[in-house]
């Protein structure tokens, strides 16, 4: 008897679902690992699961002058979330029907359409320390661009092509490739990128509220009730997604899902998330052995991980002789 | 022959090592001796038609080396005079500690200069350059004084980073010599000359471009010379001799070698085009900046950096004379500049300060070293009966020879501005009228002595140049590829 | 991609991330502003040129580089840095403090500088057999980047520093171009170096002795 197969469309919605159901799980986890590394019990695995549960069930307060953009905003944002795991490899190898849709690209200026909502919203409440968070967000962002846009690059000169799959394709067909040096350069510059993008030390703390040096966590401090679980969901599935970016392209495409048959896009699933934490463990002592950096001083973060896209692009293309 | 070349290998280090533990009176003896000696070995040399080497190849001693090492040796001898009468008692200058110092890193430093054209194959030049790089950088130091210190760290800095480059150069030519000659050799001059007319070409341009840009540093040619002003001003006057007519000299020396295998390799015409550009350079840059030195020595040190130009620029002139000329102005500004830097030195043992604007009346209150130095400005602005006259006529007349009219022009014009600033600054100090204090006398006739030497090597070649130099001139021209 | 005439190994690659992570140290130098993780860098840096000796001497087969590589491993990573660190030490200066020009700006003319050697070297038709004509072309960019370091910071300790690491930069480019240069020569640029850095050192001292700092700021009375 032939092993169940999925129709690609089933395992297209199960990819994305695997998303939505399981990032609060890898930010517990997170957390509770830095709680640990830095000598403290740490907040419960779930505990992230309890905080969207919990908020969904508050009411929502908006303020005065506020226009529908407010609260349009967050859904906006959790609506691209739910798009981008679409067009990037999560569980299987190859690509899903809807992944031709958009390229590295096209997930890139999904999630800043999302990051864009977040910080529209942001700027409707005419609080001051919400607009510093989106001027300084919009600002940051766009200094991390170039180095966005060199990786991609990268990608793109190993594979001749924009999208994710093929260029692990590359990665998985010998463990030489993964010591390439472009491809090194190329995934450091990436995971400094994502450093930045999951507002993580050395650009921004999580572990307080300390207005003077919030970026991200400042754009959601008007927000309330249903929308801000919108919020928290979303940025969680944002980390992950760029996770998922990180592992399956990059670092270590492995364990997933080569055909269609149940079993293994099934296994694929833990497969990823075992990845995401790895991942996320690794962030978590990051976070508690470096110091927030000073304001200004994020631009020299900047231009180090520009320094290594633009080198990974140079080094792969004039190293190919 | 080889004996020679072994001997001038040991004399001057010898003598280094005496000063170890001599007093200074010996030492000035063994430095004087040594000097005469290496001189003497290195005219021995000049009438053999015949390669010489020594230390199983590793030493070679053909035309063009010979050329520069009687350069080199003429001013190791001339400079030990001047040495005597500078290191007097009661000078401060003979202090014993600082005067073992001195006589030690004086005998390396013209050791390892003397070295360099003797050495075979373009990495053992190298390494000579750089030895002597961080001698004379320890010696212009040596005074510690404020703006010793400064040039000693600029000029170590610049000019090590430029023979860096000047060792990718090396590298880059051992490369393209790998192609013919296999993958391991020793970069002998003969084995690179035989096999150059093979050598890639792209790369080959590449090292010769490094190569003047690495050596140029060195060389003190613009823009790359920013280090040579100050070291040459700030450095005891017995340096700044050595430094302006024999250092600069043998960096030279080594830019003509790789010119040697690339025309070689790929024709003359890039080289030449290269040395041109710098040549010019130099010599517009000095020239205009000669017209505004406040500072004796700074203004001999422009001086230097333009006559450097005007060897690069002989070069480029493809005409035979135009070779020799540049060899005989090797030799010609050596003993001029010498002359210069030692009348300098008595100058300002006089008058206490090295600055043009209070210096005044200097032929009244020296009666030898003030019209000799006088002599030795005219001498550095190519006039007639001095060698340097004779020299540039010869690259004047190979460049017309060679249709390059517009360019003669330029040299000629620049050469009258670099006299123009020279002449300006040497009368103002010499020929005023001598101010009531100053007691009329020489300072030392070591000094004075050493100038008359110096004077009496440019005349004889302006005037008639022994048979036996002029044919190891044309023995020389030959080897850089323009035959007569 | 790489050019030991055969497809890309993961020997190749190895060998590229090795020069990858000297041109890389390069860069951190620019960046760091404490004089004793200059040193440290400097240190790093020769290590990995030592173990790129190694790796050729190991491929291609030349006894001689053996020697090379373990003399080099105790001048450069052991000597240079004990020398320059025991008068950093003694000066008592840590914090260099002397750029020039912003963290930012320094990097962003490293790579323009980097990316002009990169091209440069890659035009060049050269073809080794010992290491990936890469190599060749990240020892142009540190070549060039020393340069910009001794250029853009003020004090001597960092223009050591850029002097020791242009040589670092040549002997990779010698690796590649000149791996079977006879031994005599290749200790003879060794021996260069140390006299250079006995020199340098002196010189330091000298400096310090007088101007009672490290920084290069008070070195500007000659002019013109």
């Amino acid at each position: 008897m032939a092993a169940p197969e999925l129709a690609p469309a089933e395992i297209q919605i199960l990819q994305d679902l695997t998303i939505l159901v399981f990032a609060p799980l890898v930010s517990g986890v997170v957390a509770h690992l830095e709680g640990r590394l830095q000598g403290r019990r740490g907040p419960r695995i779930l505990q992230p699961y309890y905080d969207i549960a919990k908020l969904f069930a508050k009411e929502t307060l908006v303020p005065e002058d506020a226009s529908w953009v407010f609260l349009a905003g967050p859904v906006v944002a959790f609506a691209c979330y739910l798009t981008v795991p679409l067009l990037i490899p999560v569980l299987t190898q190859y690509p899903l029907p809807l992944g031709y849709m958009g390229d590295i690209l096209g997930g890139g200026f999904i999630l800043s359409l999302a990051g864009f909502a977040v910080a529209l919203a942001a700027l409707e409440t005419g609080g001051p320390y919400a607009q510093l968070g989106s001027s300084r967000a919009m600002t940051f962002g766009a200094l991390i661009e170039p180095s966005i846009l060199f990786v991609t690059f990268t990608v793109a000169l190993v594979t001749a092509t924009d999208l994710p799959y093929f260029e692990a394709a590359a990665v998985r067909s010998s463990l030489g490739q993964a010591i390439d040096p472009a491809h090194l350069l190329a995934a450091v510059a990436f995971f400094l990128v994502v450093l930045n993008d999951t507002s993580r030390i050395p650009v921004e703390t999580h572990a307080s509220t300390l207005e003077f040096g919030m970026i991200d966590e400042a754009r959601t401090l008007e927000h309330s009730g249903p929308a801000f679980a919108l919020l928290k969901w979303g940025s969680a599935m944002k980390q992950l997604i760029l996770y998922v970016i990180l592992i399956n392209v990059f670092a270590a495409p492995f364990g997933e899902a080569g055909s269609r048959q149940l079993g293994p896009v099934l296994l694929a699933i833990p497969a990823f998330i075992g990845k995401a934490l790895g991942v996320g463990a690794i962030f978590a002592v990051i976070d508690s052995s470096f110091s927030k950096l000073r304001l200004f001083k994020i631009t020299e973060f900047m231009a180090v991980a520009f320094l290594l896209a633009v080198l990974a692009v140079v080094v792969l293309f004039l190293g190919a002789r | 022959m080889g004996a020679v070349l072994l001997a001038i290998l040991v004399v001057p280090f010898a003598a280094c090592l005496v000063c170890f533990v001599a007093p200074v009176k010996v030492a000035k003896v063994v430095t004087l001796s040594s000097g005469v000696a290496t001189f003497g070995l290195a005219l021995v040399l000049v009438p053999s038609h015949e390669v010489a080497t020594a230390a199983s190849g590793w030493l070679r001693a053909d035309a063009l080396s010979v050329v520069f090492l009687v350069a080199v040796t003429f001013l190791y001898a001339a400079t030990s005079v001047f040495t005597v009468g500078y290191m007097r008692p009661g000078s401060g200058a003979s202090e014993a500690r600082y005067s073992r110092r001195f006589f030690i890193g004086f005998n390396l430093f013209a050791w390892a200069m003397a070295m360099t054209p003797l050495v075979n194959g373009l990495a053992l030049l190298w390494v000579a350059v750089e030895v002597t790089t961080v001698v004379s950088a320890l010696l212009v130091a040596i005074g510690d004084t404020d703006g010793g210190v400064e040039a000693a760290w600029k000029y170590v800095l610049i000019a090590s980073m430029g023979l860096g480059i000047a060792l990718f150069a090396t590298v880059l030519m051992y490369y393209a010599g790998s192609s013919v000659l296999g993958g391991s050799y020793e970069l002998f001059y003969p084995k690179l000359l035989g096999a150059a007319a093979h050598f890639p070409p792209e790369i080959v341009r590449l090292s010769f471009g490094l190569a003047v840009l690495g050596f140029g540093t060195k060389m003190g040619l613009v823009p790359v010379h920013t280090w040579l002003p100050d070291a040459h001003s700030e450095a005891p006057t017995p340096v700044s001799a050595l430094l302006s007519g024999a250092l600069l000299t043998v960096s030279f020396y080594a830019i003509l070698r790789f010119y040697q295998v690339t025309i070689k390799a790929i024709g003359p015409a890039f080289p030449r085009d290269v040395l041109l550009v710098f040549g010019l350079a130099s010599l517009v840059l000095a020239a205009l900046y000669l017209a505004s030195q406040r500072d004796l020595k700074r203004l001999f040190a422009y001086s230097s950096i333009e006559h450097m130009g005007i060897l690069a620029i002989g070069m480029s002139f493809s005409a035979p004379i135009a070779v020799i000329g540049v060899l005989l102005h090797v030799l010609a500004h050596a003993a001029a500049k010498s002359t210069a830097f030692f009348g300098a030195g008595s100058v300002i043992a006089k008058f206490g300060t090295k600055e043009i604007g209070r210096i005044q009346g200097g032929v009244g209150a020296l009666p030898w070293s003030g019209p000799m130095l006088l002599l030795a400005v005219l001498g550095l602005g190519a006039m007639p009966p001095f060698g340097v006259f004779r020299s540039e006529f010869y690259i004047v007349e190979g460049g017309l020879q060679h249709g390059s009219t517009a360019l003669c022009a330029v040299l000629v014009v620049f050469v009258t501005c670099a006299f123009l600033g020279l002449s300006w600054s040497a009368s103002q100090t010499m020929l005023s009228p001598t101010p009531k204090g100053v007691v009329r006398g020489e300072v030392s006739a070591w000094m004075a002595a050493s100038m008359v030497i110096g004077l009496a090597g440019l005349v004889v070649l302006g005037v008639h140049p022994p048979a036996q130099l002029s044919g190891l001139l044309e023995r020389a021209a030959a080897e850089l590829g323009a035959r007569r | 991609m790489a050019a030991l005439g055969t497809s890309p190994t993961a020997l190749t690659d190895a060998a590229d991330v090795l020069a990858l992570l000297v041109l890389l140290s390069e860069f951190a130098m620019l960046r760091s502003s404490l004089s004793r993780s200059q040193v440290r860098l400097y240190a790093f840096q020769s290590l990995c040129v030592s173990v790129l000796a190694g790796f050729v001497a190991a491929t291609q087969h030349i006894g001689d580089l053996y020697g090379l590589m373990g003399m080099s491993f105790v001048l450069k990573v052991v000597v240079v840095p004990m020398i320059i660190l025991r008068l950093v030490k003694e000066v008592r200066v840590d914090v260099t403090d002397s750029h020039r020009l912003g963290v930012a700006t320094m990097v962003l003319l490293a790579i323009i500088l980097s990316v002009f050697g990169i091209f440069v070297v890659g035009r060049l038709p050269v073809h080794s057999k010992s290491l990936p004509i890469l190599a060749l072309g990240l020892s142009a960019a540190v070549i060039l980047v020393s340069f910009l370091l001794v250029i853009v910071r003020n004090d001597v300790v960092s223009q050591a520093i850029g002097f020791f690491s242009l040589e670092n930069g040549v002997s990779v480019a010698s690796l590649v171009l000149a791996a079977k240069l006879p031994l005599i020569v290749e200790l003879a640029f060794l021996f260069d170096l140390l006299v250079a850095v006995v020199v340098f050192g002196l010189l330091m001292r000298v400096h310090h002795g007088r101007a009672r700092t490290l920084s290069t700021r008070t070195l500007d009375r000659l002019r013109g």
